[in-house]
């Protein structure tokens, strides 16, 4: 028993002595409040995908195709130096317009604009508060987009129209799969389970 | 002036009326689920193209007159993962596809199925579309 009593007198002294030194040393400098990111989004989320990222899609869609015309198939590439450059300036445009739609900050659409096909297609606050549920979702489809253009990219520099073709097609994919998580999606679908079931 | 100006509307409108639609939409925001249409015409052309492939088909009205359609249908690597050719578009060929008819324009529809002559038959419908037992189990 005075074995445990001089012990925990002890520590007593010991924890003391630390307060006092510690009171004594000069106090920890105070952290600064974390500085307000440099960038201002000026177009909403739904100005961006009509701005940035849907006519620049289009272009990385359109380089290549085929038209059957009446039985007679004419097969479209880019043809050139200036038209490669073209397509690449739409996947790239593409790319990085991917990272602005992780930006926080960034409004779902303009103030005062609604769904687009009401009861289809869910309206901007909807949208907002399946973004703020899962943010992570939100982000790894963008990071997602951003990650299917880069074969796409490579394709474009090695010229090779096939493999541009093909690479359109996962686009589109990772697309409709975010739409159908955050912009119309199925009953019963959450935005974090479709977005782990990746 | 007010010449040029109409000269750049006739261009633009006659430009938008033979481009397809690109932009992104819900099915059901497009195409009427409740107007289901057949279509069984002759195919003037196919665009094998991303995101969706098109195809434009001529019905004959009960009148006598030529209708142009213009059918949505699935990216062309689902279209070849059901069995579909670019080589099985030939010249005056005829086809019929079932699908659902655009909601705001009543030349465009969106196709479920194409029936071609020789009695093959494919499932093209996009991404998205209504679960109508169309698409293949």
């Amino acid at each position: 028993m005075d074995y445990f009593r001089h012990h925990a007198a002890a520590a007593a002294v010991l924890l003391a002595a630390a307060s006092l030194l510690a009171g004594c040393s000069k106090p920890a400098p105070e952290q600064p409040p974390p500085a307000a990111p440099p960038y201002h989004p000026v177009a909403s989320i739904r100005e961006v995908m009509n701005s940035v990222i849907d006519p620049n899609v289009d272009v990385v869609w359109n380089a290549v195709k085929t038209v059957i015309d009446h039985g007679k198939p004419i097969e479209h590439a880019p043809a050139n130096d200036e038209e490669w450059a073209a397509v690449r300036h739409g996947a790239m445009t593409v790319s990085e317009g991917a990272n602005l739609l992780m930006m926080p900050g960034r409004a779902v659409a303009p103030p005062g604009a609604g769904s687009l096909a009401p009861g289809i297609e869910l309206a901007p606050d909807q949208v907002r508060a399946l973004i703020d549920k899962s943010p992570s979702g939100w982000n790894q489809f963008a990071r997602a987009l951003q990650d299917s253009l880069q074969p796409a990219i490579a394709a474009i520099d090695k010229k090779d129209a096939q493999a541009l073709f093909e690479a359109g097609d996962k686009i589109d994919e990772v697309c409709e799969s975010c739409h159908q998580v955050f912009w119309y999606p199925a009953p019963g679908t959450s935005a974090q389970a479709s977005a782990q079931a990746r | 002036m007010k010449t040029k100006i109409f000269l750049v509307m006739l261009v633009v409108g006659a430009f938008c009326a033979v481009q397809p639609a690109q932009a992104h939409h819900a099915f059901a925001a497009e195409y009427d689920l409740t107007k289901p249409v057949t279509l069984n015409g002759i195919v003037t052309r196919m665009e094998w193209a991303n995101p969706h492939g098109w195809i434009y088909l001529d019905t004959k009205e009960p009148n006598g007159a030529v209708k142009h359609w213009m059918i949505e249908t699935a990216a062309p690597s689902q279209l070849s993962r059901h069995g579909l050719k670019k080589a099985d578009f030939t010249d005056g060929m005829t086809a019929v596809v079932k699908g659902y008819q655009g909601k705001t324009d009543p030349g465009l529809a969106n196709g479920r199925t194409l029936v071609l002559k020789d009695g093959r038959n494919f499932y093209i419908g996009s991404v998205g579309g209504p679960n109508d037992g169309a698409e293949p189990q």
